[in-house]
């Protein structure tokens, strides 16, 4: 399907469509990045590696990434029970519940950080009954995982809803006449027309939650070590006009999320290479 | 196996689908289910799969009521118009699915599993493909596979629902012999949908024409195409010619036509409709006598291959009829447009109008276009 631009193509405008969408993705994406990356470059080597491989740097990263796939990997799970209800059956209230999953995209994520704290915090609606039980959330990195649970809870669904919308009953109903029961039906026939979806919704979800700020600050407690994300470090560096220290950290940021996108694009495409 | 279904009833909201259905299918039989869209055959061989419940009646397999058994549990092959392969499965892995997803203690060991899917790739000639997947193969190779995966689990009863509809109509004709070939082969009991006249004639031992939720007949593809029970019958299968005349006390009069109906003794001017085959009609350049015959003219001869079809314009009223016949025997008289003729019609069936309108629409001197 590559159509390149000497060989003649019966769609017209790739000349046209390729300048436009490059162009457009250097000016919002690629001349940004490239900024950070030019104002890290003006450290020395030493000095860059000093800035980000100190240890409040790396436990930001550990925290970062592992509450963003922890989020991620929940939301999954979750994101995929709240699709296959919305698309399996048919319950009053069944549109206000579709609408309410958008919900967390078009709330300020300021709001939503704070109105989980009050709830999560020792004396809030839920957390007093976690109280007791010795579960502390808010100002913790279990109240991280909360928020970012939160932000990112509509890429799952929406990602794996159509799909599973265009499963044909019938190719169920072939698997339950050749004697498979449901769970067998799921797990060798839905669950591997749906996992690219369901891959999809978590990368999504994943780098939305990494770099998600607004919502943490607030749950987060941000104390150095324990509960301090990298953006916040990042911020705080600005603060302090370190602009070249925070550049620093940011590119290491932007190169550990590139790898990890690639990884499971990567996965995506072997497991597509896999069926056909 | 024998399935015997006893006053099955469903209805979709308002709609009818099936109303009453009696049917026996004795084992070992490949049974077509014909009739045009909307008629209730897909219903009827979906509730006999357990793909849908019926409202009211049985369905007996060997003379065991099967309503209350779940699809997975009756042993049947089920195959799908659109095929409905499992699309992220190779060829082999779909043929095997039946035999994988057993209980542990009745599956098959691997050695015996891919005897058994190698044996039925052998079956639809496909052993060079078992590692492609779907998507890869033409609509017919989709569905031999659909087939072959259904008859991995050794069903009692092959259930299919227009298992060619799909496809165009050179490999539909190479399917269909194909089926039949190895249905004498594995004699297992059959019951296919369709609505192409054709296909149930050559391939079925037994027909079922259904009309709008109920079964208007039984019978052999002879007795079906022969003696049609019901003017739909008479319409749905083959093409035919319509005179509209009277039945009186035991006479059916048609134009210039006067014919015996005893079975119409009670009839008094009773509005009538006569059904002819085209190619059951002899065309005669002299009158043979007053009553057996009608008068037409020659409007149109075209030549069909090996037949040669007339269509005639009646001389008084003007209605079309068709006449089919062989080359040799128009040779033998060639008519040209414009002649005279004298139509003897070899067989005839008549049926009175309010039968037949009960039953289904008519078209007015017109000739029914088989489907």
């Amino acid at each position: 399907m590559s159509a390149s631009p000497r060989q003649p193509s019966v769609l017209p405008g790739f000349n046209l469509t390729l300048g436009l969408a490059v162009g457009y993705l250097s000016l919002i994406v690629l001349i940004p990045l490239a900024m950070a990356f030019l104002k890290a470059f003006q450290l020395s080597a030493e000095e860059f590696w000093a800035i980000v491989l100190a240890p409040r740097v790396l436990a930001s990263y550990r925290l970062t990434f592992g509450t963003a796939f922890l989020a991620a990997a929940i939301n999954t799970a979750f994101g995929l029970i709240v699709a296959w209800v919305l698309v399996r059956y048919r319950f009053p209230g069944k549109r206000l519940v579709d609408a309410l999953v958008d919900l967390p995209f078009a709330l300020p994520t300021a709001v939503a950080g704070i109105t989980l704290t009050t709830l999560y915090s020792s004396n809030g609606w839920i957390g007093q009954f976690l109280k007791p039980l010795g579960i502390k959330v808010a100002f913790t990195p279990s109240g991280i995982v909360v928020a970012l649970v939160f932000i990112s809870l509509p890429f799952v669904v929406r990602t794996v809803q159509p799909v599973l919308e265009d499963l044909e009953a019938e190719v169920e109903e072939a698997a339950a006449s050749l004697g498979a029961g449901r769970w067998q039906i799921f797990r060798r026939i839905i669950f591997p027309a749906i996992r690219p979806a369901l891959l999809t919704g978590f990368t999504l979800a994943f780098a939305r939650a990494i770099g998600e700020y607004g919502s943490v600050i607030f749950i987060a407690g941000n104390l150095p070590m324990v509960s301090e994300i990298t953006p916040l470090l990042i911020v705080g560096k600005l603060e302090q006009y370190d602009y070249r220290g925070a550049a620093a950290v940011s590119v290491v940021m932007l190169a550990i999320s590139f790898i990890l996108l690639l990884c499971i694009n990567l996965l995506q495409r072997w497991g597509r290479l896999r069926q056909v | 196996m024998s399935i015997e279904i006893q006053g099955l009833h469903k209805r979709f909201g308002a709609f009818a689908a099936l109303d009453d259905i009696n049917l026996t299918i004795p084992a070992g039989q490949l049974v077509a289910l014909l009739g045009p869209s909307g008629c209730g055959k897909t219903t009827l061989l979906r509730i006999i799969a357990g793909l849908e419940t019926a409202d009211r009646g049985n369905i007996f397999f060997d003379g065991e009521e099967t309503s209350g058994r779940h699809v997975r549990d009756r042993q049947v092959g089920f195959v799908f118009q659109h095929y409905a392969l499992f699309q992220h499965m190779t060829v082999f892995e779909n043929i095997a699915f039946g035999l994988r997803v057993r209980p542990r203690a009745s599956r098959p060991p691997e050695p015996r599993l891919r005897a058994k899917v190698e044996e039925l790739l052998s079956l639809i000639q496909l052993e060079s493909l078992a590692g492609r997947y779907p998507s890869q193969l033409s609509g017919g190779q989709r569905q031999r596979v659909a087939l072959a995966r259904a008859l991995a689990v050794e069903p009692q009863v092959l259930l299919l629902d227009e298992p060619f509809g799909a496809l165009d109509t050179k490999v539909r004709k190479e399917l269909r012999r194909w089926l039949r070939r190895l249905h004498d082969e594995l004699h297992v009991t059959s019951v296919f949908v369709t609505h192409d006249q054709e296909e149930a004639l050559e391939v079925a031992d037994q027909i079922v024409v259904m009309n709008c939720g109920r079964v208007e007949q039984i019978g052999t593809p002879e007795q079906v195409y022969d003696a049609p029970a019901t003017p739909f019958v008479y319409q749905f299968l083959g093409h035919i010619n319509l005179f509209h005349g009277r039945a009186h006390s035991g006479w059916v009069r048609l134009g210039g036509l006067r014919l015996r109906a005893p079975e119409y003794q009670d009839a008094r001017h009773v509005p009538a409709l006569a059904y002819v085959r085209p190619h059951d009609i002899d065309l005669l350049r002299e009158p043979e006598d007053r009553d057996s015959t009608l008068t037409a003219t020659v409007s149109r001869v075209s030549i069909l291959g090996s037949l040669v079809r007339l269509e005639l314009l009646q001389t008084p009223g003007g209605e079309i009829a068709e006449v089919e016949m062989t080359r040799e025997r128009y040779a033998a008289d060639p008519l040209k447009a414009g002649d005279l003729v004298f139509v003897k019609p070899r067989q005839l069936r008549v049926f009175l109008q309010q039968d037949a309108e009960s039953t289904s629409p008519v078209h007015w001197g017109g000739h029914g276009d088989g489907i």
